[in-house]
């Protein structure tokens, strides 16, 4: 077992970057991710890793889009306001199928917002900033470790299944520090040797390109597509449960917050309210089956965000009427406190429960 | 008797979609007899560009990637940079139109070229957007009409066109920098050469190597062939000079 160390969120993603194989990093400063470009300015220049200081996200991105197609592990990162800037190549390299690993460690919007905490991006994230019918898997880290952890799994999965892959993260996480292991990389390496441009030696010319003037060509390659998408759901849904064995009340939460709400559980199960955390750490794809199967058991599902009701939509999916879906949440800001949670879930308990 | 070669890097069977007297098929003939001459054909990688030559994966027997529109240079940067990084030589280069090189995509352009990346760009420059029918674009002529300057290219309502090869000469990471012209056999031959010359500069390592084609566009100027090129000749060279406006090894 490798020694625990104290790093950032930030760091310890660009740690875990170099520790799989990224050899292409392509970024633009912008607050809160920017310790990850200057983490990686310095080690992949010392190991003759591709770095460019890009002009712009717009070039980072499709230097990323170009470096994939070689079959190089390719990294960028940034937050929120420039994350959209990117989406046009994001559209593209999911049409060409191309592995890129995008971080987005998320800043308050809309526009410009600030840097203030919020779980603003998961719309985007999740249902695709750019145009046209695609997906992109996106993973949902909850602390430090499972930064490094989904990091990994991030380009194992962009790689496996040829598509863009995005680790969605809280600025809180980026920013803060906790102890962490950076273990070996536990997924094998994926074999791109059937599709990669490296030149057409001894072997047919290759193309990548999303552009197809046929309608039915490009109807059949959608199609295709979304039976790659239909994989994607039937593998990779992943979660974590906290105390929903016996719970009558689930809590619904992604990233730090369900931290957060791992304590509200605690809290409600010493006052005698069988409360349990449903998060998941695929956001997409969203794990619909798992949490329909908990709320066949309960009769009420709180879902929690720092944001408007983002998930909220996936949560109801998932629950359809098989339980009440109540909402707590804050756009941009301090995060919720423990008091302020406590206070609004008191008020939707007293609904359900009279005798509270 | 066989009097006219089809370049191997040129697909079998592919027909050019063109339209009659444009000057798109011309310069990527020219690029293809230079992969073949130069033995590039294996270690190619091209970028293609939203455009008139959206489809040039179609004609060219290399490796080739489309781009977003403007983004070509960025997508080399990438390519050619994570080959690097695989210890691996490949040769990159892009090809695009005069919107696509220097108005949607000046940024990443100039800036691969300030960075000396070691690339080559085309750029196929017929002074208007053509593959969306003609509008003004960044080197559409003062006077010119197009269908967004119905009275013609005028300083205080449009402003000035780029001198795209003049302006890519004057960054330091350049190796090399022409304008070139498709209108007749001379030109055609100079244009082979000086494409020739970007690709080897590319080759031997030097950065960043460019090349404007002054091409024809008979469909939206709304001239016959034979005028189009006429016009280019008489018209276009005197706003666009013809030459070589850097070059590492004379300066
Ligand atoms: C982001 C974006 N904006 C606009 C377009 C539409 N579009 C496609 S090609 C083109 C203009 C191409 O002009 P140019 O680069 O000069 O090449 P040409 O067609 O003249 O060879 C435009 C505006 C697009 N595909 N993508």
């Amino acid at each position: 077992m490798n020694k625990k160390e104290l790093l950032k969120g930030n760091i310890a993603i660009a740690k875990a970057a170099l520790n799989c194989g990224c050899k292409c990093y392509f970024g633009y400063p912008i607050t809160p991710q920017t310790e990850i470009g200057e983490f990686l300015s310095k080690e992949m220049q010392q190991r003759k890793l591709a770095y460019v200081c890009a002009e712009s996200e717009v070039a980072a991105i499709n230097m990323a889009l170009g470096a994939a197609s070689t079959g190089a592990k390719v990294m960028t990162s940034s937050s929120s306001c420039a994350v959209s800037l990117m989406q046009e190549a994001i559209s593209y390299a999911s049409s060409d199928e191309l592995p890129i690993v995008l971080i987005n460690v998320m800043r308050a919007g809309p526009g410009q917002g600030y840097i203030y905490p919020s779980q603003g991006d998961y719309n985007q994230a999740t249902t695709g900033g750019g145009n046209g019918d695609y997906r992109t898997i996106v993973l949902s880290p909850s602390n430090v470790q499972e930064c490094v952890d989904l990091t990994y799994k991030a380009f194992y999965l962009s790689q496996k299944y040829r598509n863009p892959t995005i680790l969605l993260v809280d600025g809180l996480l980026g920013q803060m520090a906790e102890p962490v292991e950076i273990n070996d990389n536990p997924y094998q390496e994926i074999d791109n040797s059937s599709w990669r441009l490296d030149g057409a030696n001894e072997r047919p010319s290759r193309n990548i390109h999303s552009l197809e003037p046929n309608q039915n060509k490009l109807n059949r390659h959608i199609i295709e597509l979304f039976k790659k998408y239909t994989i994607i759901e039937q593998n990779e849904c992943d979660y974590e449960e906290y105390m929903t064995q016996d719970a009558k009340v689930i809590l619904t939460a992604f990233g730090t917050m369900a931290r957060h709400a791992k304590a509200l559980c605690n809290y409600y199960r010493e006052k005698g309210i069988k409360m349990g955390l449903f998060r998941p750490k695929t956001l997409y794809p969203f794990p619909y089956k798992k949490l329909n199967e908990l709320s066949q058991k309960t009769n009420l599902i709180i879902d929690i965000e720092m944001n408007m009701g983002q998930m909220l939509k996936d949560v109801r999916l998932a629950v359809l009427s098989n339980a009440r879906v109540a909402f707590i949440g804050k756009p941009v800001g301090d995060w919720l406190t423990e008091e302020e949670m406590i206070k609004a879930a008191d008020n939707i308990l007293k609904e359900q429960y009279a005798s509270i | 008797m066989q009097v006219f070669n089809i370049p191997r890097a040129i697909k079998q069977n592919s027909n050019f979609t063109f339209c009659p007297g444009c000057d798109h098929g011309v310069a990527i003939r020219l690029v293809a007899q230079i992969i073949d001459e130069l033995k590039l054909q294996e270690k190619t990688i091209a970028v293609a560009s939203s455009g008139c030559s959206v489809l040039l994966y179609d004609f060219l027997d290399v490796d080739c990637i489309e781009s977003p529109h403007g983004r070509a240079c960025a997508v080399a940067t990438g390519i050619k940079r994570a080959h690097r990084a695989l210890n691996n030589d490949r040769f990159v280069f892009t090809y695009q139109g005069d919107g696509d090189f220097a108005s949607i995509g000046l940024a990443e352009s100039m800036h691969s070229a300030l960075r000396g990346e070691n690339i080559t760009a085309i750029c196929i420059n017929n002074t208007n957007y053509g593959m969306t029918g003609g509008q003004l674009g960044p080197t559409t002529t003062m006077g010119q009409i197009t269908t967004t300057s119905p009275d013609g290219r005028n300083a205080h309502y449009h402003g000035f066109p780029i001198k795209t090869a003049e302006q890519i000469a004057l960054c330091e990471g350049t190796s090399f920098s022409a304008r070139a012209a498709l209108y007749d056999v001379k030109n055609i031959l100079s244009t082979k050469n000086i494409i020739k010359k970007a690709f080897q500069y590319q080759i031997e390592g030097l950065g960043f190597s460019f090349v404007e084609i002054l091409s024809s566009c008979p469909t939206n100027w709304k001239l016959s062939p034979k005028d189009s090129h006429l016009k280019i000749q008489n018209e276009l060279t005197k706003v666009y000079p013809l030459g070589i406006f850097k070059d590492v090894k004379n300066d």
